[in-house]
């Protein structure tokens, strides 16, 4: 859930993985950072919880029509067309926008932001969108704001029902979904008979070293759960290294070619796989060029996440950054952008007002999935702390072979 | 070696020569061409065993490419070598029983004295290396160096170790290229005596290339004077130097006056010629010019210089008429520059015995040589030819 | 005279204050905070602090977890990768050797044409060029079919996900920085020395033992290194063209940094490669003993 479909680009050889690439490039800036972040005293490094009620900034909003916004790359219609989602929130609120897509990994960015955040500094931002996972984990860590619900009606109103009653954001007091996103299987139609199932992905003989499981833990843990028999929302220790045994057999059995980010799609595409745990909107784009690869959702059940918008601690421009909320929580705004980005949109009304721009994508279940489609999607638990470390440690240990 | 009776009828030794069983190093017909250029064209020599020869000619006029196909560095575009009567033409470097002493000495860096010495018997395979290298080493004086890395060594040093690990494989030919021409010129004259001396207690055949007319003269019994690709003349230094053939080789050895003369009369043994109003004899033998003209040639150490009418001691060729121009007093010797009837400046190097006065600029003079001295050289050749090159 | 000694000395001392203090920015301080890291408690977190505890037995969790061989054919990522490095390296060096000596000796007017088309590589990006190997090796790329072909491999065989691949990736991201080196060196050495070992009874082959390799030993040395350091701690063609069986120590840092946050395991890892690779470059170069050499 870390790449977003660039509709300007083609599929496949011309759309080289971003995500591979920034993920790698920036894993080398990352290293570097990491390294600075553990800051010189030679006796230990304090934590990085903050409390958001201390560390916030006057608003300048009413003055400053500005809003500094950090988001994925090609997540958003051309903002410089006067038609643009973009363009019309200018013109219609007078706040200029200055939007960077500089978020390519979420662990990548934390790492970023981390220093500054953890220490209460500002890091120069009015809005950052972050997965699921770590909006989570910077809610926890107190580095967001709380929203203003009186300054966000649409959000309250229009969000769709899936995506309400996280565990970690039940109210959306701090978050607000940009788009959202399933994760399930794609498989390359013309080379092997329909994968029904997670389970079939992993043991079928003729997937095998010939298909591939994500990198991101929480995607492919909350799979692996549910086929030992545990619930991802809410699973014990127990649950967890019965489900990471199970995995760790698969790659043993040479069943699992390797874990990847999204460059998945070319390997999809190019025939080096024929089937893998992939993301809805990548696959959305691959069917333009070939029809054969197709998404389903295993019978496991649906592990539907969403990338959210927040404020984080000492934004000077909290009001315009409600603003734009409220502004794309609309649902024509919403289905302007559906219409661009094509992953799910968080909006209720959208699809309706989708029949007057695309009607063909009106019908797209992986644009507007049905509610009863999204009943049995379910979420990955919010860890703790020492969980998060050690169930990051104990994935990272099977997939490092 | 080779008498001037010799060098006189060459062709026909030569084609006797070629029968009978040469036990030296001999090129017939060698051509060497890069693309356009002809660098060697048509050589034709013979060394023989034993001898110091000298390949001596300015830079570019093909001795070291000669040299260098002989070593079989590189392979002739026409014509054969042979060795003792083998035919080496093309054999690999590495099989010939010829060795090189290179200009830079081409010493391995990476081995010390040595190993280097030691390399070409290892390759052999022979045995009691060690003995041997000691010995070399201790005939070039370096055995307290042996240890020592090329690079910690003086050029002279050097240069003695470049020798001694090609002697040391007692080749049938040493091939020497320009092996002093790094060194400074006090360091040259001790290395030449040096290789003189090598080569007469090791009696191998040394063929040494260089530009420089001096040492030629002074180490080889043979010297061929190079140019553009072909032998000028090839003798005994002091025959050379008597009796040039050419005006290249009257230049580019040791310097001459070369005047311009129509020839008047053909002797059996003296041919008479008209210099400028002037009749001047010169012995048959010494006369190299075909036609009716030629250059009258006559080294200045030789030309005599006296007062107008006086009668210096020369019972032949007297000029009058002279001016001095110029004076030079270089200790030895007095070296005068004098301005003839014709124009002309001579060159007049008189020894400074004491017994003559030294002349002033302006003044006028007699010049005055025996015909034993002077040489006729053909007309059609340019007589500045070699002038410069031999300067240095 | 004494006082133009000293002002000399004090230019020299001078010179290196920008080079200093770079390298006590960029790589002392992140250095030390590196030990540090390697020593906090294992039991911190990102979100809660780390304590400096001296923990010295995060070095043996790291090397238990990551340095021992697992089986016979799973050696554990920190073996792995030296193996795959010590390979890489060595094929680099057989290829490169011939390359560069090509260049040196035989390009003649081409000589630099070819060394722009060996640099030319480093114009595009590392990424964009693995990423063209993963085609190239793709198991439906022109490799694998010609492969497949000749019988070589089976047909379901492939090259992407196996040590060949990631191997083959190595050695063409590494090649440049080994040929780079030996053509210097290769360059360098006398014409004439060759001349001369032929002059004196070596035939080619000989005399390239003798002569050309060892004078172009420092160039070796260099190219080794330069080439098995930054493999030895490579992670992107692992990461591309390899699967989890391929993974080398560089992933398994990356990972424990990026994803698990598991700084002082990641920081011990760091060090333990940062010495393993100081000591057998050590040994190495005392061995190759490239003092000697000029």
């Amino acid at each position: 859930m870390v790449d977003r479909p660039d509709p300007t680009a083609g599929v496949g050889g011309a759309r080289f993985s971003r995500r591979g690439l920034l993920k790698t490039g920036g894993g080398v800036a990352f290293a570097g950072l990491s390294i600075a972040a553990l800051k010189l005293p030679m006796f230990g490094v304090s934590g990085a919880k903050q409390d958001p009620a201390q560390c916030r900034a006057t608003d300048v909003s009413s003055s400053q029509k500005e809003l500094i916004i950090s988001n994925w790359p090609a997540y958003i219609d051309p903002r410089k067309k006067s038609t643009s989602t973009t363009s019309v929130f200018q013109q219609r609120t007078g706040i200029t926008v200055d939007y960077t897509d500089d978020v390519n990994d979420n662990a990548e960015f934390f790492a970023k932001v981390k220093n500054q955040m953890g220490s209460c500094e500002p890091i120069n931002r009015d809005m950052i969108v972050m997965t699921d996972w770590m909006a989570a984990r910077m809610i926890g860590l107190g580095w967001i704001q709380p929203l203003d619900a009186q300054s966000v009606p649409n959000l309250h109103q229009n969000l769709i029902e899936p995506l309400r009653n996280r565990q970690w954001d039940p109210k959306r007091t701090y978050s607000a979904p940009w788009q959202a996103g399933l994760t399930g299987i794609a498989y390359n139609a013309a080379k092997v008979p329909e994968i029904k199932s997670f389970e079939e992905l992993l043991t079928r003989s003729d997937l095998k070293g010939r298909m591939t499981l994500l990198t991101e833990m929480r995607d492919t843990m909350a799979f692996m759960l549910r086929v030992v028999g545990a619930d991802p929302d809410k699973f014990t220790d127990a649950e967890w290294s019965s489900a990471i045994e199970r995995l760790e057999k698969v790659v043993a059995s040479g069943q699992v070619r390797s874990f990847t980010g999204n460059e998945y799609i070319q390997d999809l595409a190019a025939g080096n796989i024929v089937a893998c745990e992939a993301w809805s909107g990548d696959v959305i784009q691959a069917q333009f060029d070939n029809p054969d690869i197709k998404f389903v959702t295993p019978e496991e059940g649906l592990s539907l996440w969403a990338d959210n918008m927040m404020v984080p601690n000492l934004a000077t421009h909290q009001a315009n950054a409600e603003e734009w909320i409220n502004y794309y929580y609309e649902p024509e705004t919403a289905a302007k952008l559906a219409a661009w980005v094509n992953y799910i949109c968080p909006v209720e009304g959208a699809k309706e007002e989708m029949e007057k721009i695309d009607p063909s994508l009106v019908d797209n279940k992986l644009i507007f999935p049905d509610t009863e489609d999204l009943a049995d999607a379910f979420d990955f638990m919010p860890l703790t702390d020492q969980q998060s470390q050690q169930y990051e440690g104990d994935f990272n240990n099977v997939i490092a072979g | 070696m080779s008498s001037p009776a010799d060098l006189a009828d060459q062709g026909a030794a030569r084609a006797t020569a070629r029968t009978d069983s040469f036990d030296g190093l001999r090129l017939e017909n060698v051509t060497k061409s890069f693309g356009s250029f002809t660098a060697v064209d048509d050589l034709d020599l013979d060394v023989p065993r034993g001898s110091f020869f000298a390949l001596l000619g300015p830079s570019g006029c093909g001795k070291t490419t000669t040299l260098r196909m002989v070593a079989g560095l590189e392979t002739p575009t026409s014509g054969g070598i042979t060795l003792a009567g083998n035919d080496i033409t093309y054999a690999k470097p590495y099989k010939r029983p010829v060795n090189t002493v290179f200009q830079s000495y081409a010493l391995f860096p990476h081995l010390d004295i040595h190993e280097n010495v030691a390399f070409g018997l290892k390759r052999r395979k022979v045995g009691n290396v060690d003995a041997q290298v000691t010995e070399m080493l201790e005939l070039v004086e370096l055995e307290s160096q042996a240890r020592k890395k090329p690079a910690q060594l003086s050029g002279g040093q050097q240069q003695r170790v470049a020798l001694a690990r090609a002697l040391i494989n007692k080749p049938e030919v040493l091939l020497l290229d320009e092996p002093l021409g790094a060194l400074d010129l006090k360091l040259r004259r001790n290395m030449q005596l040096e290789l003189k001396r090598i080569q007469t207690e090791v009696g191998l055949t040394f063929i040494h290339v260089t530009h420089d007319q001096e040492e030629a003269m002074t180490m080889a019994d043979t010297v061929a004077v190079m140019n553009a690709g072909v032998i000028e003349q090839m003798g005994a230094p002091q025959e050379l130097y008597e009796n040039p053939r050419t005006t290249f080789v009257a230049n580019f050895l040791g310097q001459s006056n070369l005047i311009g003369g129509t020839i008047k009369s053909r002797a059996a043994d003296v041919v008479t010629v008209d210099m400028h109003g002037v009749d001047v004899s010169i012995p048959a033998a010494r006369c190299h010019a075909d036609g009716d003209e030629g250059w009258i040639g006559i080294r200045p150490e030789k030309v005599l210089i006296g007062d107008p009418g006086e009668q210096l001691d020369a019972p032949g060729n007297s000029i009058p008429g002279g001016v001095v121009t110029d004076v030079s007093f270089v200790g030895v010797s007095t070296q005068y520059q004098v301005r003839m009837p014709w124009g002309q400046e001579i060159q007049v190097f008189a020894q400074n015995t004491g017994h003559r006065r030294i002349y002033r600029p302006g003044e006028s003079v007699e010049l005055s040589w025996r015909p034993d001295y002077a040489f006729l050289l053909d007309a059609s050749q340019d007589a500045k030819a070699g002038a410069q090159e031999g300067t240095d | 005279m004494a006082e133009m000694t000293r002002r000399r000395g004090l230019t020299g001392y001078l010179l290196l204050v920008p080079g200093v203090v770079w390298l006590a920015l960029f790589f002392v301080i992140p250095f030390y905070s590196l030990v540090a890291a390697s020593l906090f408690d294992p039991g911190g977190s990102v979100f809660s602090g780390y304590e400096m505890t001296w923990h010295v037995q995060n070095y043996w969790d790291a090397l238990k977890e990551y340095g021992k061989p697992n089986s016979w054919s799973d050696w554990g990522p920190l073996l792995r990768s030296f193996w795959y490095a010590g390979l890489s390296t060595v094929i680099c060096l057989v290829l490169g050797y011939v390359l560069a000596y090509a260049i040196a000796f035989k390009a003649g007017r081409w000589k630099n044409l070819m060394l722009v088309l060996v640099i030319a590589p480093f114009f595009t990006s590392f990424l964009v060029r693995t990423l063209a190997w993963k085609l190239i090796l793709g198991d439906d790329g022109p490799v694998v079919s010609v492969l497949q072909a000749v019988h070589i491999l089976g047909a379901d065989g492939r090259l992407l996900a196996t040590p060949v691949a990631v191997i083959a990736g190595i050695v063409y991201n590494f090649l440049p920085f080994m040929v780079l080196p030996l053509y210097a060196s290769l360059d360098k050495i006398d014409h004439r020395l060759i001349e001369a070992s032929g002059d004196l009874y070596a035939n080619p082959f000989v005399g390239f033992f003798k002569v050309t390799w060892p004078l172009s030993l420092p160039g070796v040395v260099s190219g080794t290194l330069l080439t098995f350091i930054p493999a030895a701690g490579d992670y992107i063609n692992a990461q591309l063209l390899g699967s989890t069986n391929q993974r080398m120590i560089g992933n398994v840092i990356q990972n424990l940094f990026t994803d698990a946050n598991d700084y002082p395991a990641a920081a011990a890892l760091s060090m333990i490669l940062m010495v393993v690779i100081i000591a057998m470059v050590l040994f190495y170069v005392r061995r190759a003993g490239t003092e000697e050499l000029l």
